[in-house]
C-alpha cells in the first residue's frame, strides 16, 4: 500500500503540474475568440477553431514539408552521427582527441554566431529555396549526436569487436551488426532530438527557405490573424494541438523502440 | 584506454579551439573560390514585399502586363540583410520612409529620377506630398531625386475616437473640425481611460504604434516649432540639451506614466488597432488607413475620426511611415525591375488599393476612388480632406542609424523608468547615450 | 620504444607489424569520421571564420562598400558595454535558477517512469510532451496560461486569494521565463537519463538487492555512479542551451504575440544573445554583435572546461574502453 504510494503519488504530481499548461491549451482551443479574455472556460465547446486552423495555414501542405524535411534529416544525420560516434569510440589514430575536441568546441559555438554567414554561403552556393543545406548539414552529423552515440558506445564492452575481428569481421560489419542494432535507445532519443531540432525550428526555414517549400513551424507563426492582422489566440492554441499530434505519434511509437532496444544488458553475457 | 579518460578532454577542448581559429584563417581561400552570384537579365523580377499588400493576383496581373516572372520574397528586415550580405539582394523591395536616408547614404538603392522623367504612367506633377520622403539631395530627404514611391500613405496623426467610451465617462465627444491640442488630449485621455476591478475597460489614449515610432510621434511635435530630435548634422540626439525635446518627451512620458497608454509595464497582448477593434481604446492614434477595419462588431456605428491633434497650434499632419518601394542598386536588369514597380504604382493594382480604402493614394489623380459610401466614410473623407491640406510635410530621419534604434531603446528604459528604478532624468540619458552611441558607430561607417 | 628494439632484436618484425597495424586502424578511423570532417570544412568552418572575420569589422550588414577592419575593438567595447554585462548576470542567472533545477528534475522523473508502474507510457509521453512544442508555440502556451485575464494560473490563485490580478509578464518575467524553460527542457532530457538507466546492466542492481541494499541505497551507490557520465552529458548541454537562450525571452514579452526585431523583454529577461540580436538586428551593428556572441563562446567554453576539469572527481566510466 504505502510502497504503492511511494510508486504513484508522486509521478502523478508530476504529471499533473506538466499536464496543466497543456489542458489550457486545450481548453483555449475550444473557446470563442471573444471569450478569451473574458470567461475561464468555454460556454460551448468551438469545435470549428480547428477547421479554421487547419485551413488558415493550408496546414496539411506544410505539415507534409515539415515532415518530409525534418524526417529526412533525422534519418540521415542519426546514421551518419552513429557511425562516426563509433569511430571515435572504438578507433585510436593519431588526431583523434584533437578531432574529438573539436566535436565538443562545436558543440558549444552559439548556433546563432553562424548564423548569417550559412545564409551567405549558402545563398552563394545557390542553394537557397531548397532542402539541400539540411541535407548537406544531415550528412556531416550533429556533434550532439556524434557526442550522444560516442558516450553511449564507450560503454559497450571491448570484447565483442575482439570477438568480432578474430571472425574476421571490418569495422564497418562491426558497426552494421553489433554496434548499430544494440544502439536502439541512442538512436531513438537521437531520432527524437534531430527531427524536433528541425521540426520545430524557426530561423532557419525562415531564412532558407521560401513561403511556398517553408515550414509548418515559420506559416504558424503568422498564418492565424483575423482579415485585419488581429491575432486569434484561440485558434492558435487549436493549430498548436494539431502541431503537436503527430509528434506524440511519433513520441508514442519512439518510445516502444527504446524499450525494445534495451537489449544492451544481453551484452554482458 | 587513456585517451578516453576525461582528464586530458580539457586539452582536447583547447586544441579544438585552436582548429577553428586554423579554420578561419583559411576563410579568405576558400571564400575567394566561391562564384559570383547571378541574377536578373533572365526576365525574373525578385520582389520583396509584405504578402498582404500584394497578392497573388497583383502578381499575375504584373507578369500579364510587364511581360516578366515575378518572384516575391517576405518582406523581413533579417532576411533583407542577409541577401544584401550573400551579394544577392531582392531588385525591388518594400521600406518604410525612416529606413529610406541609410539605405541611399550607403548607396543601396537606385536612383530613379531617369525613369519618372520618361514615365507616362507616374507623371512628378501627378505625386502625392508623401512621395517627398522619397526624395533625396545627397544631404537630407524632402528635396532632390526621387529613389521610390509610396505605394499608398496616410496623414497618420488623426485620432480615432470610440464614442461609448466617452459615453461612459460622461464626456462629451470632441468636435471633427476643430484640432485638440496635445494637452487637452491628456486630459481628455484621462477622463476616459477607466479600468475596473484591476481589469482594463478602456485605454485613454493609445498611439505611434505602441511605441515603435514614438520618435516620430516626437519629431512630428516638435517639428511644430521647428525643432528636431537631432542636433542639424544629425551627429548626435538632444533631448536634455534642448528643453523643446525635453517638454515632448515629458510629455509622451507622462502619457505613459498616467497609465491611459499600453506600456511594458501595462501591456496588451494584442496590437493597438485589435485592442480599438474590441472597443478598448477610447483614443487611437493612426492614419487614415485605419479607417478600413476601424468599424468591427463592437466600435461599428460608434466610432468617430478626428483631425489631428496639435503641439504649438502649427497644425502639421504628415505620413509617418511613407511605406513604398524602392529599386536595389544592385539589380542586374534595372529596366524590368522599373517596369514592375511602375505597374504596381500607376496600373490597376494601385487603382485596386485606391479603392479599397486601406490608404490614401500615392497619385493624386487616383484620389477620387477613395471609397465614400457609407456614413463613417463619408465622415472620414470630409476630416481627411481637412488633413490632406496640413500633409504635405516630411519627418527628417537620422540618416546614420536604423528606424528602431530609437523606439528601441525607449522601450528598454521605459519599464525600469514606470517601475521607478530609475528617474525620468536617467531614462533620458540613457536613450540619449545608446542613440548617440549608435550614431556615431553610423558616421564611422558612411564617413558622415 | 627504441630500446626495446635493441635489447630484442630477435623480435624486429613485431613493431613493424603493430605499426602497419596501427596505420591500418588510423586509416579507419579517419574513414569512419570523414562525412563530419567533410562537413565540418563546409558548413561549420566556412561559416565560423566568416562569422570571426565579420567580429573584427564594422560591418552594419548593409554595404560591403563600406566595410573596415577595426581590429579587436568589438571586442574592447564589449568589456565596456554596460547593457552586456547587465545581460550576461541575467543569463547566468537563469543558467542558476534552470540548471540545477532542471537535471534534478529530468533525473526524478526517470527514475519515476523507470519503475514499473502501470501507465508508464502515459507518464513518459506527458512529460516528454512540452519538449516537443516547438518555442514558439510553447510561448504561446504559456502566454496564455500565465494570462492576467484568460489565464489558468490567476485563477488558481484567485480561488485561494480572491481579488488577485497579477501580471506575471510583467512583475516575475525572469520566473516565468524559467519554469517555461525547465519545462520545456524537462523531457528531453528525461529520456537520455531513462537511456542511461536502462543501460545499466539489471544484474548489478539485482545483486545489490540480494545483498540486502534497500531501493534508496540502490539508486544511490549503484545506479547513480554508473549515471554519472549521463549526468554530466545533460549538465554540459544543458548548461550550453541555457546560456544561448535567444527567442524565449522575446517571445515572453508581455504584449503583442511574435517576433520581431522591434521586440524589446522586460530588463529582467535581457539576456545576453538577446542584447547581441538587438546589436545586429536593430542597430545594425554585425560586428560588435558577432563579437559578443564570440565572447558568449568564451565564457562558454570557460564552464565546460571547469566542468571537465572537476569530472574527473564524480563522473565514473563504469564499462571502460
Amino acid at each position: 500500500m504505502t510502497r504503492a504510494a511511494v510508486r504513484y503519488v508522486p509521478v502523478s504530481f508530476f504529471a499533473v503540474v506538466f499536464a496543466l499548461p497543456i489542458f489550457w491549451v486545450l481548453v483555449t482551443s475550444l473557446k470563442r475568440q471573444s471569450e478569451f479574455g473574458s470567461s475561464l472556460f468555454p460556454t460551448q465547446l468551438e469545435w470549428p477553431n480547428y477547421q479554421l486552423a487547419v485551413v488558415l495555414a493550408d496546414f496539411m501542405h506544410f505539415a507534409l514539408n515539415s515532415l518530409v524535411l525534418s524526417g529526412s534529416y533525422a534519418t540521415i544525420v542519426v546514421i551518419v552521427s552513429a557511425l562516426v560516434g563509433y569511430g571515435f569510440a572504438r578507433h585510436r589514430a593519431p588526431g583523434r582527441n584533437q578531432l574529438f575536441g573539436l566535436v565538443l568546441a562545436l558543440l558549444i559555438v552559439p548556433t546563432f554566431v553562424q548564423f548569417v554567414p550559412q545564409f551567405v554561403l549558402f545563398a552563394r552556393l545557390g542553394l537557397t529555396n531548397s532542402y539541400w543545406p539540411w541535407i548537406l548539414w544531415a550528412l556531416g552529423g550533429s556533434p550532439f549526436a556524434i557526442f550522444l552515440f560516442r558516450q553511449f558506445f564507450a560503454t559497450f564492452p571491448r570484447e565483442l569487436d575482439d570477438a568480432a575481428e578474430v571472425d574476421g569481421a571490418g569495422p564497418l560489419r562491426i558497426f552494421l551488426q553489433i554496434y548499430l542494432p544494440n544502439a536502439g535507445p541512442a538512436i531513438a532519443a537521437s531520432a527524437i532530438f534531430m527531427f524536433l531540432w528541425v521540426w520545430g525550428d524557426y530561423l532557419y526555414p525562415a531564412l532558407l527557405l521560401h513561403q511556398d517549400n517553408t515550414t509548418l513551424a515559420v506559416r504558424m507563426a503568422n498564418a492565424y490573424v483575423d482579415p485585419h492582422g488581429n491575432p486569434l489566440q484561440t485558434v492558435t492554441m487549436a493549430g498548436v494541438v494539431l502541431y503537436v499530434m503527430p509528434l506524440i505519434l511519433f513520441f508514442a511509437f519512439a518510445q516502444r523502440f527504446i524499450v525494445r532496444g534495451i537489449v544492451t544488458t544481453g551484452l554482458k553475457g | 584506454m587513456e585517451e578516453l579518460k576525461l582528464t586530458t578532454t580539457r586539452r582536447k577542448i583547447l586544441i579544438g579551439a585552436g582548429a577553428l581559429a586554423a579554420a578561419a584563417a583559411a576563410a579568405p581561400i576558400l571564400a575567394a573560390c566561391q562564384p559570383t552570384p547571378k541574377t536578373g537579365g533572365s526576365g525574373k523580377v525578385t520582389v520583396m514585399t509584405d504578402p498582404n499588400e500584394f497578392s497573388d493576383d497583383d502578381r499575375k496581373t504584373l507578369e500579364n502586363a510587364t511581360k516578366l516572372k515575378i518572384e516575391v520574397v517576405k518582406s523581413d528586415l533579417t532576411t533583407l540583410y542577409a541577401m544584401f550580405a550573400a551579394g544577392n539582394p531582392p531588385d525591388v523591395f518594400r521600406v518604410q520612409a525612416a529606413g529610406l536616408p541609410q539605405y541611399i547614404s550607403r548607396k543601396m538603392v537606385k536612383n530613379l529620377q531617369p525613369y519618372f522623367a520618361k514615365s507616362t504612367l507616374l507623371k512628378p506633377d501627378d505625386l502625392a506630398p508623401a512621395n517627398n520622403f522619397y526624395k533625396w539631395d545627397g544631404k537630407q530627404i524632402g528635396k532632390g531625386d526621387l529613389y521610390g514611391m509610396v505605394k499608398d500613405w496616410s496623414p497618420d496623426f488623426t485620432l480615432f475616437a470610440y464614442t461609448k467610451a466617452f459615453d461612459d465617462a460622461g464626456v462629451k465627444v470632441p468636435s471633427d473640425t476643430t484640432a485638440l491640442t496635445y494637452d487637452e488630449l491628456r486630459t481628455l485621455a484621462n477622463k476616459v481611460n477607466k479600468k475596473a476591478g484591476g481589469k482594463r475597460v478602456y485605454w485613454g489614449f493609445v498611439h505611434s504604434n505602441n511605441d515603435q515610432w514614438i520618435d516620430r510621434t516626437a519629431m512630428n511635435m516638435l517639428a511644430e516649432k521647428n525643432q528636431n530630435l537631432y542636433s542639424d548634422d544629425f551627429s548626435k540626439l538632444v533631448i536634455s540639451g534642448n528643453p523643446e525635446a525635453t517638454k515632448v518627451i515629458r510629455y509622451l512620458y507622462d502619457l505613459a506614466a498616467d497609465g491611459v497608454n499600453e506600456t511594458p509595464i501595462d501591456p496588451s497582448p494584442n496590437w493597438m488597432g485589435a485592442d480599438f477593434n474590441e472597443g478598448q481604446i477610447a483614443i487611437l492614434q493612426y492614419g487614415y488607413w485605419f479607417s478600413a477595419m476601424a468599424e468591427s462588431d463592437k466600435t461599428k456605428g460608434k466610432t468617430v475620426m478626428l483631425p489631428a491633434p496639435t503641439w504649438a497650434g502649427v497644425r502639421r499632419d504628415p505620413t509617418m511611415t511613407a511605406t513604398g518601394w524602392v529599386i536595389s542598386s544592385q539589380t542586374k536588369d534595372p529596366d524590368a525591375a522599373w517596369a514592375v514597380f511602375e505597374q504596381y504604382m500607376g496600373g490597376k493594382p494601385a487603382q485596386d488599393r485606391a479603392k479599397s480604402g486601406w490608404g490614401v493614394p500615392g497619385l493624386k489623380s487616383l484620389y477620387p476612388q477613395m471609397p465614400q459610401q457609407t456614413d463613417f466614410q463619408k465622415q472620414v473623407q470630409k476630416v481627411l480632406q481637412g488633413e490632406l491640406s496640413k500633409s504635405d510635410f516630411i519627418l527628417q530621419f537620422n540618416p546614420y542609424i536604423g528606424e528602431e534604434t530609437f523606439s528601441t531603446s525607449w522601450k528598454k528604459n521605459l519599464e525600469p523608468a514606470l517601475k521607478g528604478t530609475i528617474s525620468f532624468d536617467k531614462f533620458v540619458q540613457n536613450i540619449e547615450s545608446e542613440v548617440n552611441t549608435a550614431i556615431a558607430d553610423g558616421k564611422r561607417i558612411i564617413g558622415g | 620504444m627504441a630500446g626495446a628494439t635493441h635489447v630484442l632484436p630477435r623480435v624486429m618484425p613485431r613493431p613493424a607489424l603493430l605499426r602497419r597495424r596501427a596505420v591500418r586502424r588510423a586509416a579507419t578511423f579517419y574513414l569512419l569520421v570523414s562525412p563530419w570532417l567533410l562537413g565540418f570544412v563546409l558548413l561549420s568552418a566556412v561559416p565560423l571564420a566568416g562569422a570571426l572575420l565579420m567580429s573584427l569589422t564594422n560591418y552594419d550588414g548593409l554595404n560591403l562598400d563600406y566595410v573596415a577592419f577595426v581590429g579587436v575593438d568589438n571586442y574592447a567595447r564589449a568589456f565596456s558595454d554596460p547593457e552586456a554585462q547587465h545581460a550576461l548576470l541575467r543569463t547566468l542567472l537563469l543558467m542558476v535558477l534552470v540548471v540545477p533545477t532542471g537535471l534534478v528534475l529530468q533525473l526524478l522523473l526517470a527514475l519515476m517512469v523507470d519503475q514499473p508502474i502501470r501507465l508508464s507510457n502515459l507518464f513518459r509521453t506527458i512529460f516528454y510532451l512540452p519538449y516537443v512544442i516547438p518555442v514558439v508555440a510553447g510561448a504561446w502556451v504559456w502566454k496564455i496560461f500565465v494570462d492576467p485575464s484568460g489565464g489558468l494560473v490567476n485563477a488558481l490563485v484567485g480561488a485561494v486569494v480572491p481579488d488577485v490580478n497579477i501580471r506575471w509578464l510583467v512583475e516575475y518575467p525572469t520566473l516565468v521565463l524559467a519554469v517555461f524553460t525547465i519545462w520545456g527542457a524537462a523531457g528531453g532530457g528525461m529520456v537520455i537519463f531513462l537511456a542511461g538507466l536502462q543501460g545499466i546492466p539489471a544484474e548489478y542492481r539485482e545483486a545489490a538487492m540480494i545483498d540486502g541494499a534497500s531501493p534508496a541505497q540502490v539508486t544511490r551507490f549503484i545506479t547513480l555512479p554508473l549515471l554519472t557520465p549521463v549526468i554530466f552529458f545533460n549538465l554540459v548541454t544543458g548548461i550550453i542551451t541555457t546560456l544561448q537562450v535567444l527567442v524565449q525571452p522575446m517571445l515572453l514579452s508581455p504584449g503583442i504575440l511574435g517576433l520581431s526585431p522591434g521586440t524589446v523583454p522586460p530588463l529582467d529577461n535581457y539576456l545576453y544573445p538577446v542584447h547581441a540580436y538587438i546589436e545586429i538586428f536593430v542597430k545594425q551593428l554585425f560586428g560588435y554583435g558577432a563579437a559578443l556572441l564570440w565572447l558568449l563562446f568564451a565564457v562558454v567554453l570557460g564552464l565546460t572546461l571547469v566542468l571537465f576539469g572537476t569530472s574527473r572527481r564524480w563522473v565514473h566510466y563504469g564499462v571502460e574502453a
